[in-house]
Order: structure tokens, then sequence, then C-alpha cells
């Protein structure tokens, strides 16, 4: 611990720790360019000079390389290193283009801030400035070569920190210049971090381009609610119009970058389909109104049949306080026909996670520290994608990867590939030594040794899943795995991917389930046999994420009284007598837990209504004056769930309630947005003996549908730059290995047709040969060919043939 | 120049490369077998340390306490790197020396391998050296044949292989780790130091990389031994010869070998055969175009590491480029800037941004678009591009440094005429 005066003040601090770090933790800006608290140093800048007037060394240092030494007298405000910035700063300025005035970077450009600061004002260089031609770089990403400083943080970020390797540094000297080899979509999931990590406007935001001034807009720290992840976003709007997000800095969760999904998603709130008016009966009605018919219904057809007459069914997506109302909602109806997940399966298994996870939790800072990194059918890309970059920074500090999965999905990082079903492994792994290894092919059993030699090894392992393909059995034979391999003095952790923000507490709410079917099936069943007359649905779309639409479109028509509440457009709304509109995360507050148990709060942005832009008719300002804000009647779930049950509708006393309720929520009133979040006190859970899975198939050939990065995550999809790029990068077709693709007689470049227990469907295909035999892939994007194939069931038995002929 | 004693260059041929047989008639690897049959690995080291050898790549390090810092006897691939990335103008003593003594290079890398216990060898040639490249490649091969390459040299427990690695060419490659990243196929730009390659160098193995005449000098040192070699030299504290390479506005502009500590008069009078036309001399850059330059004042002055760093400047690699009376100096230093600027590789702002910012200023001295006010802000550039990350830009601003300290008044005579006066 190092002790050193700066400035003539004196700090202490950690070992290793840079003179421009400690500088920073004494609150002094040293200018920087090339550092970067989540890169490191380079010191490839040369702006951050210090003088150091002594200690062990001496002279003008660049803050950035030389590590705090005991007795260090440093200023940064000496002669010369004033000067040496002014110098590094004029040398920059040669060549910029002093475009603020229309450079989006402009009010939060670090280049601006140094150059003001520093007080350069006069260019004195009179030779002709260098200019480079753009690219390109698809709809997330603005390029606009001429503002660089050559910091390389791009380059570092995507490539060393993100692993992406099809954008880097070209050329030499003073022609360097970062890109593509050719124009074309940056590939990397994470390329959005670009935006953040650029000290000027060489890289903004294309889908914010042109549309706000930073200080203009709004912001407020919030969650990403595009996955389960829960990572830390700044979403920022102007005038009640959605404008972008950046990543917010969480040590525990996402570090400082986030996944193009979570980035580029958040323009569903601006959907202009998006159902803004309580409406029942087909009419829209004021608030008061519509709340009371809906109280008065479900009051009356209590009355009139007698408790279990209303069923609830809740969503992933839905903020923590509203599903732990909705389940209040039905105690009051009288009823405990409540669901906190339409897809069956993945409620089971997001309720087998929560209940069996315990102190296997692990959280993405320790994935990112672990030394043995088990990806058990995990598509990490599409499924969670921070997951991915969390592997990889752990891969880049040493620690080994495998990936067991059929797909063989596509990794940032090298890993060990065992191209088979998870489970079979997971149990042989579990298994003894002397056990015969069930289910796990002759031929692998030299990779089962080495795993498991491996896994004995490690000292941080950890294993991650999909809840997608393992299900409730994968996730149980995973927890189990990670309990049989955890000894007092290494444990070993898990962290299974659920498929919305709010799962794991949902799974909570719910609690393991004891064998009865689950999601909305448990609700069927009561719909299906008369005794269920309602059904409230928060902020779920069973039309659209059961796996049996038609199933679910019989059991809704029998229904006397359907209430939805929600904020995006779908397509169970049509069918609601009462609809009430709820806002998006952004514009509220509340709560999520993420896959590890940790309960994290989020801060509204902004109000809802329709944007100026929408509603000044092309004015600025609008020129139509009124009292009211068009479209601002959205509001909370939470805060209608309450009304609905006569409680005020104030999330401080709905928090103070539902943690006197129930103690795993007790940090729940202190817990305040922008913090990292509290790691809930999770049970640990004896996870239930798991049913022999038939999740091996032996032969013939499965279909897998699954989730895709963009495209299949519900409130994405409706953001206009998501779907643009989903487009191209999820193609509706099958892939599948070449030998099954002969086998089924599929001919190159002609269609194949798929049959299966979700219906029929002819679609290209193309050959995986990654990918395990017996396996066909389909990735859903909404919209496409492929909207009625749900994911997340499973291998489901499929028949393949060449289109256009009878399958055989 | 037959009096002067000859180590490196005593039986060259010119026009054609002594090949093994020749070599070894004149007792070529003599000294490798000496080493092999009676002296340790420290033993070798020990006398490299005592004969006061300076590393011949221009920045003069003591050879012995280089290796020091090597852990020699550490387990695991270890690596000796030759550096003939011959690229700065004005120095080609390189190329002479190995299209005359292709295997006196090959042994001199064979006893560093054994005294710094090291495997594999690399040496890593200049793009435009094709002719060194053939040459190598032959005597490596001859070497192989002759079981003095291979995983028993000549016969003994010492294995060492030697790699050939044609450059892509650009000038940057020649700074040492810049040189590892350009062998191991990624982006070549300077890496951070510490860690220093002893530590942690090509493929992230302890790794030292030399000059070529560097290594040439370890056979003579080992068969003559360190008191021998010290006394070449001329001057005290110095020690060895050193190769010249004369260019500029010299009758004779080629490459002796002379004692170090040589005079700078008799370099250029006697060996260069004085400035041509019989012109006065005004300056010269006395060890490649990275090192300031020398005036007349200074033709006295031993051509020797020390003496010339107490005189403001630097030995480099001892390539001798001479300029007449007639020749503008500040032209001379904007040629040399552009060059640097040119082969810059674009990491860091001094280099990259600092150097054509410095060429701005020079034009317009030049082109007599500039006041004494742009003469002010020249002067006020070197302190701070000598903080680039690497020594490209530190070296670049040699000229430019030396041009202000001698030759101010001719900028301002720039200044005061509109252009300039050698142009008339």
């Amino acid at each position: 611990m190092p002790t050193l005066v700066i400035d003539d003040r004196q700090v202490t601090v950690a070992a290793g720790t840079s003179l421009l770090e400690a500088a920073m933790e004494l609150g002094l800006v040293v200018p920087h360019y090339c550092y970067h608290k989540a890169l490191g140093a380079l010191g490839a800048c040369r702006v951050c000079a210090v003088e150091i007037l002594a200690g062990p060394e001496q002279g003008l240092r660049m803050a950035c390389l030389v590590p705090a030494q005991d007795g260090m007298v440093v200023s940064t405000a000496a002669p010369r290193a004033t000067g040496m910035r002014r110098a590094v700063t004029e040398w920059l300025m040669q060549n910029h283009p002093h475009d603020c005035p229309v450079c989006d970077e402009g009010g939060e450009c670090q280049l601006q801030d140094m150059t003001v600061a520093g007080g350069h004002s006069v260019r004195r260089f009179q030779g002709k400035k260098r200019t480079f031609h753009n690219q390109d770089l698809g709809p997330f990403i603005e390029h606009e070569m001429n503002r660089c400083i050559q910091c390389y943080r791009c380059v570092r970020t995507y490539r060393e920190h993100c692993g992406g390797d099809d954008f880097g540094v070209l050329g030499s000297r003073q022609r360097v210049w970062f890109g593509r080899f050719q124009p074309g979509r940056l590939e990397s999931p994470f390329s959005g971090n670009l935006v953040d990590v650029c000290p000027t406007g060489v890289f903004t935001d294309r889908t914010a381009r042109f549309k706000a001034r930073v200080w203009e807009m709004e912001q407020a720290p919030s969650i990403c609610p595009h996955c389960a992840l829960g990572c830390a976003t700044w979403p920022w709007a102007r005038y009640r119009e959605f404008v972008r997000i950046t990543a917010r800095e969480n040590p525990e969760t996402n570090g400082f970058f986030l996944c193009d999904r979570g980035r580029f998603g958040g323009g569903g709130v601006n959907h202009p389909e998006r159902p803004r008016a309580p409406r029942v009966d087909g009419r829209e009605r004021a608030w008061p109104e519509a709340l009371g018919l809906v109280r008065e219904r479900l009051g009356g057809l209590v009355r009139e049949r007698g408790p279990g007459v209303v069923a609830c069914l809740g969503s992933a997506r839905a903020s923590l306080e509203a599903s732990w109302l909705l389940g209040r909602l039905a105690e009051m109806l009288g009823t405990d026909r409540v669901a906190h997940e339409v897809h069956p399966r993945r409620d089971a298994a997001a309720r087998a996670l929560a209940a069996g996870l315990g102190g296997l939790a692990r959280s993405q800072r320790d994935i990112r520290q672990s030394d043995l990194v088990v990806l058990c059918g995990l598509d990490p890309h599409a499924e969670a994608p921070m997951l991915a970059l969390a592997a990889r920074q752990a891969v880049r500090q040493g620690a080994r990867a495998v990936c067991i999965d059929p797909r063989g999905p596509r990794l940032p990082f090298p890993a060990g590939r065992i191209a088979a079903w998870p489970l079979p492994w997971l149990r042989a792994l579990a298994a003894r030594g002397d056990e015969g290894p069930t289910g796990v092919r002759a031929a692998a059993l030299a990779g089962l040794a080495d795993l498991r030699a491996a896994l004995a090894a490690a000292a941080s392992p950890v294993l991650l899943g999909g809840a997608d393909l393992l299900g409730p059995e994968g996730v149980r034979a995973l927890l189990a795995l990670a309990r049989a391999l955890s000894r007092p003095e290494r444990p070993c952790g898990a962290a299974v991917a659920l498929s919305g923000p709010d799962s794991f507490g949902g799974g909570l709410l719910a609690g393991e389930p004891a064998g009865e079917p689950a999601g909305l099936d448990a609700l069927l069943e009561g719909i299906e046999a008369g005794d269920v007359r309602a059904l409230v649905c928060l902020e779920s779309d069973p039309l659209a994420e059961h796996p049996e639409p038609a199933r679910v479109e019989a059991a809704l028509a029998r229904l006397e009284l359907l209430v939805c509440l929600d904020c995006a457009p779908g397509r169970t709304l049509a069918r609601a007598h009462a609809f009430l509109p709820t806002t998006v995360p952004v514009e509220m507050a509340g709560a999520f837990v993420n896959f590890e148990g940790r309960l994290q709060a989020f801060e509204r942005v902004f109000s809802p209504g329709l944007p100026i832009r929408a509603t000044g008719g092309g004015d600025h300002p609008p020129r139509e004056f009124r009292p009211d804000t068009p479209g601002d009647l959205p509001r909370p779930a939470w805060a209608v769930l309450a009304e609905l049950q006569d409680m005020p509708p104030v999330l401080a006393s709905i928090r103070a309630a539902l943690a006197a309720e129930d103690a795993r929520f007790a940090s729940l009133p202190a817990l305040e947005a922008g913090q990292p979040g509290v790691r809930l006190p999770l049970e640990e859970g004896a996870p239930g003996t798991e049913a022999a899975g038939a999740d091996s198939p032996e032969s013939g050939l499965r279909l897998l549908v699954t989730e895709a990065l963009f495209g299949s995550e519900p409130l994405s999809a409706l953001a206009e730059p998501i779907q643009r790029v989903a487009l191209e990068a999820t193609p509706d077709e099958l892939g599948l290995h070449p030998d099954d693709a002969r086998e089924a007689g599929l001919q190159v470049g002609q269609p194949a047709r798929l049959e299966c227990a979700l219906g029929q469907v002819s679609l290209p295909w193309r050959p995986r040969p990654e990918f395990a035999r017996g396996l066909v892939l389909a990735a859903r994007r909404r919209g496409g060919a492929l909207e009625a194939f749900v994911p997340g069931l499973g291998p489901i038995a499929c028949r393949l043939g060449p289109a256009g002929e009878g399958v055989p | 120049v037959s009096d002067q004693p000859q180590v490196l260059l005593a039986h060259r041929r010119p026009g054609q490369p002594r090949w093994l047989a020749d070599y070894r008639a004149t007792g070529g690897y003599q000294a490798l077998g000496d080493a092999l049959g009676r002296l340790s690995p420290a033993e070798v080291r020990q006398r490299v340390q005592d004969s006061g050898l300076r590393g011949r790549g221009g920045a003069g390090f003591p050879t012995g306490t280089k290796w020091s810092f090597f852990p020699a006897d550490a387990p695991g691939p270890k690596y000796l790197v030759c550096n003939c990335d011959e690229m700065e103008p004005g120095t080609y003593k390189d190329r002479v020396l190995l299209e005359a003594e292709p295997h006196l290079l090959i042994e001199g890398m064979l006893l560093a391998a054994y005294a710094l216990g090291v495997e594999h060898g690399y040496v890593f040639v200049r793009y435009a050296y094709q002719g060194v490249l053939e040459a190598l490649t032959r005597a490596t091969a001859e070497a192989r044949a002759a079981g003095l390459l291979g995983p028993r040299v000549a016969g003994t427990g010492f294995a060492f292989e030697l790699h050939l690695h044609g450059s892509a060419g650009r000038y940057i490659l020649g700074e040492e780790t810049s040189l590892l990243n350009g062998l191991e196929g990624v982006r070549p730009v300077p890496r951070l130091r510490p860690p220093f390659p002893a530590q942690r160098g090509l493929f992230g193995r302890p790794t030292t990389v030399q000059n070529v005449e560097t290594l040439c000098c370890i056979p003579p040192i080992v068969r003559g031994g360190a008191d021998w070699f010290r006394g070449l030299a001329l001057t005290p504290g110095e020690a060895g010869t050193k190769l010249f390479g004369l260019s500029g506005h010299l009758n004779r502009t080629e490459c002796f070998e002379l004692p170090m500590g040589v005079p700078l008069r008799e370099v250029v009078e006697r060996h260069g055969g004085g400035v041509r036309q019989g012109r006065a001399f005004k300056a010269c850059l006395p060890g490649g175009a990275s090192t300031p330059y020398l005036t007349a004042q200074h033709l006295d002055l031993p051509m020797d590491f020390g003496s010339l760093e107490r005189a403001g400047s630097r030995l480099g690699t001892a390539g001798v480029t001479v300029f007449d009376e007639r020749t503008c100096m500040l032209e001379v230093t904007l040629n040399l800037t552009r060059f640097f600027a040119r082969e810059s590789c674009g990491l860091c702002t001094p280099c990259r941004d600092g150097l054509p910012y410095v060429i701005e200023l020079m034009e317009r001295l030049e082109q007599g678009r500039a006041g004494l006010e742009e003469i002010e802000i020249l002067k006020a550039q070197p302190e701070y591009i000598n903080h680039s990350f690497c020594a490209l830009a530190v070296g670049a601003m040699g000229p430019v440094e030396s041009l202000i300290r001698h030759f101010e008044e001719e900028l301002r005579e720039h200044v005061r005429r509109g252009g300039c006066p050698h142009r008339s």
C-alpha cells in the first residue's frame, strides 16, 4: 500500500495502482485518452503527463504507466507536465476536423473536454488536414474516422476484450485507420461498446444520430430487460422520446460493457402500435372507470361462482413488485391459480433454479474470475450475451473453457468442444468414476475423463447452463453436479441463463414445482374444465409465447373475462375484454431479480407519452398547445395491480409490504438504483430428485428451436434497428449436420420441409458440420417463417425431407 | 587501411561471401570448438562481460550486462534474435559484414546461444537485403550439413537451430520489441517495457536481441580474450574495432573497420578521402540518421561511445554521413524527419502527429513562409517529442535538436532571406 503525494495531497493506494488511478482517487483530473478503466494502460496518447518531483523515480512521466510508489511527490500541474499535455493536444488537433457542431459526441466528448480544459484554442499548424473515407458499419454504429485521435481503445475493446475479429487497425504513421477490411455490419454482438469507449466522435450511436444533445436528455440508472443477466444501463430520453442506451458501470454484473441487444433494443418504448389507453369492451376508458369495471367484474365473478374462478398469469418481464402484487391479487380473489411465466418448461426451469441455486450462485464478476468455465447447453450469444464476454475475460486470464453442446455455438474465445447433448454428460460427470457413464458415447470417454480431471483440479470452476436447452431436469442435473464437485475449500459455482429479466424473481415467488404442470399449463386445465372463467395477464402474451397456440386460443375463447396489462403490442391483447396499459422499465421504477438471484432496482428515466417529434407534426416546437400530455396514460403495472386491490399505488409502501411478507426480500425497501444490487439470501435448496430425462435422443432427428441474438426476445424485437439487423443475422433457415442432410435426401440449394408437433414449414437449410448428429436447429425470429415455433422446448422429434415432395 | 587491425573484415573478399571452407581455413569455428570443449556458458558470459563489448546496433548497451539479466538457467524455451533489420538511412555496415562473412554471424550466434542456454535463434533480415538473406541461407545450410547447427552442435550435447526471417519492410521493425511482434506475425508496434524481452520476449519467453556486428564480435572475443579485445580500442574504457560506413559528400564512401576511438578527422580525411571537390566539411551524422550532428569543431573527437555522448551526440551505428559547406542543414533535417514520420508505426502521438507537425514547421522555414516565431515553436518540440513510446521519435529528434543547437543562425537566415540561403 504505497503512500504518496499528488498535488500536495497525500494518498495511500493499493499496490500496483498507477499514478493516473491514484490521482483519480483523489478526484484530480489528469487528461487521458488511451487509458480506460476496463482496458488498462497503453501509453500511446502521451497526454497524461505528470512530473514526479521526488521519489524513487523522477522526471516527466506518463501517469498511466508508472505504478505509485512510496515517497513519490507528484505534480500534475508542473510546467513541463502541462507543456507536454499542451503539445500533445496541439498535435492531435492538427487533423481533428473541429466539427463539434455537427458531431453527436459534442457535449460528452472526452477530447472536447480535455482540449478545452487545457486551454488549446489556436491551431498553429498550417498544413492540410489528413482525411479518411468512412465505412458503413451497419445499422448500429456510425463511422467518422476524421475525428480519430488514434487512442486504440476501439481495437482493444473490440478485439481483445470482446473477441471480435472483423474490425481492427490498418495502416501506419499518420494514416492509422480503424475499421473493417471492407464495409459491412460489425459482426461482434458487442460492437456498440465502441460508442462508449471512443473518447471522441469516431464511433457514435447510429440509432440515436442527430436526435439529441447530451445535455437535453434525461437519464437514470436502469437495468437491461432483454435477458436474465440484469446488466446495468443508462437509458437516455428527450421530450418523451427514447433516444439510446449506454452502459452503466456495475462491477458485479456487466462491468463496463453491454451487448448490442441490450444497447440497441430499447426503441420499443416508442413503437407506433403500442397501446396507450385503457380499454374495456372495445372502448377507451379513463383509468378510474377502467379500473372500476375490472374490479367490479372480477369481484362479480368471484361472488357468482366462488373462489378459484380467476387465474393470474405473470411474466418474466414484469417487475418483482408487480409479480408479487399479482399473487396478492389472486389471494384477494380467493384463487391459488397463479403462474409467473407462460411457457411451462421455462417456468419449471426458473423455479428449479430459484429453489436449488443457493450458495452455488455466481455473478458475472465471479465468472470473469473463474479458472474453468464449462458451458452446458448454453449458446451465450443468443441467450445471455454478456455471459460470453464474462467467460472470455476468464479465458483471457488463463482459464480453460469447455463447451458441451450439440450446437457447437459460436463463442468469442477458444474452448474445448464436445458436440453432444449436455444432460448425459452432466450425469456422467456427477457419477463416481466406477459407475458407468450412461449415455456418453464410448468414443467420448477420454474427453469425459479429461473434463473430470480438469473439474477436480480447477480452483474456481463454474458451470454455465442455458435453461432453454436444459429444461428443469437439466437445471437440476447441473446444480447436482456443481454440488457434487464442491468441496468446502473449493466450491464449484453454477449459473443458468433464464429467459427474462425477472425469471428468477418469478421462480422465487412461485416456488419449486412439485411435478404438477407449470406455467400457463397449470392454469389451462382449469380454463378448459370451465372452472376458471377469468384470466389476468400481466405483461405476458400467451398466444405468442406458449408452445401450443391453438390450445391457448381455444382456452381464451372460453373465458368470460380476459384482463391484459401490457406495455407492448401483442397478440393476446386483441382478445382482451379489458386492457390496461402499463409502462416499460425506462418509464418506471421497479426491481428485477437476475439469473444469480441478485435483486436490483431501476429508476424511472422519463414519463410515458407520445414523443414531441411524433405529435408536433414536424413543427418544432409544436404549435398545438394542449393541457394534457398525449399518450401519457400507461402506468406501472405495480400501480395498476395495487389499485385493483385497493392498495395505495406507492412503490415504497408496496416494497415495504412485500419485504414484510416475504423475508427473502427484506433488502428491497432500502434498495437503491445505481448500486451493485443485493444477492438475495438463497436457501440451500435440496434439489428434487430428477426424473430420468428423455433428454438424450438416441436416434432420429430432433428439432431444437432456439432464441437468436437478434429478433427473438420480445421487447427488443420491437426496436427498429434490431429488426433490421435480425433480418440479416437471424435468417429463416434450418441447420443440420451435412451427413444428416444427406441421409434426409436434402439437396444443396433446395429448401427442406420440416414436420414436427409445432407445425410444418419449408425453409432453406445450411450444413453445419460442427453440430452433433441428429440435431436440426431453428432460430426463431419474430415475424419470420418460424413465428409459430416457440423456443424453450428442448429437443423434439421431427421429420425432414426435400421440400416439394412428401416427407418419407 | 592495412595498418589498422582487422578483426571482422580481415579476410573480406569484395563481391563474394566466404563460405564454410574458406571461413574454416582462417580459423573459423575454432572459437566455437574451444568454447564447447573447454568453457562453461558462464565462462563465455564472463569473457564477453570482461571484453567491454558494447552493442553495435546503435544504443551501445554493454553486451555482458545485458546478458547478466538473461535467465540463462531458466527451464523452457528461450530465444536469441539477431537484429539484421538495418534500415536507418546512412547505415549499411551489417550488409557489408554479412555479405563478406555470413559464417561469422552463425558462429557468433552459436556462442551466444551456448552462453545463454538458448536452443533457437532467429535472424531478422531487412526486406531490401535479399543478398544477405541468400548468403545466410546458403551459409546456414552449410553449417547444418556440417553438423554445426541442429540437435548436436559439433557432436556435443549442445543443440541450436537457426531460423531466417525476411522482414516485410518497415523501419519500426528495427526496434527490438516491434521486431519480436513482427516475428510473431502480429502488428509490429513496440511493446511496453517492463517486461523486458529478457523476461518476456518472443512468444512470451526470455529473449535477447542483438545486432549483427555485436554477435560477430563474439568469436574473436572468445578466441582472442577480453584483454586483447579491449586493447584494440584507441581510447580508454572502450573496446574493439568498429565498422564505419561512410556516405555523403566524401571522395570514398565505403565501409571500413577502424579501431574504436579513431578521430573523426582521420575517418573523414584519410579513410573517406576528404570532402568531395575540395569543399569544406560542414557537418556529419556520426552514427546514422538518428544521431545528432557533429560539426567542424568536433573533427578531433575520438569516434567512440563515451566521447560522442559527452559531445552531445551518439556513436549510434557509426554510419558517418558527411555534408559539405554548400548543404542546407535544414533541408537535410527535413529530409530525415520525413523518413522518420513515414516510418512511424502510428502508435503514440508524439511520433505519429508530432513529427508531421515538425515537418510542417520546417517546410515553412525552408520555403520562406515563416517568421522567427516558427523557430521558437520548433525549438520547443524535441523536449516533448522525446517522450514518445519508443526510441523512433527520440531518434528523429537527434538531427532536429542538433540543427537548432548548431545551426540556429542558419534558420534565422532562412527567415531573413525569406527562403533557403543555399539556393540562389
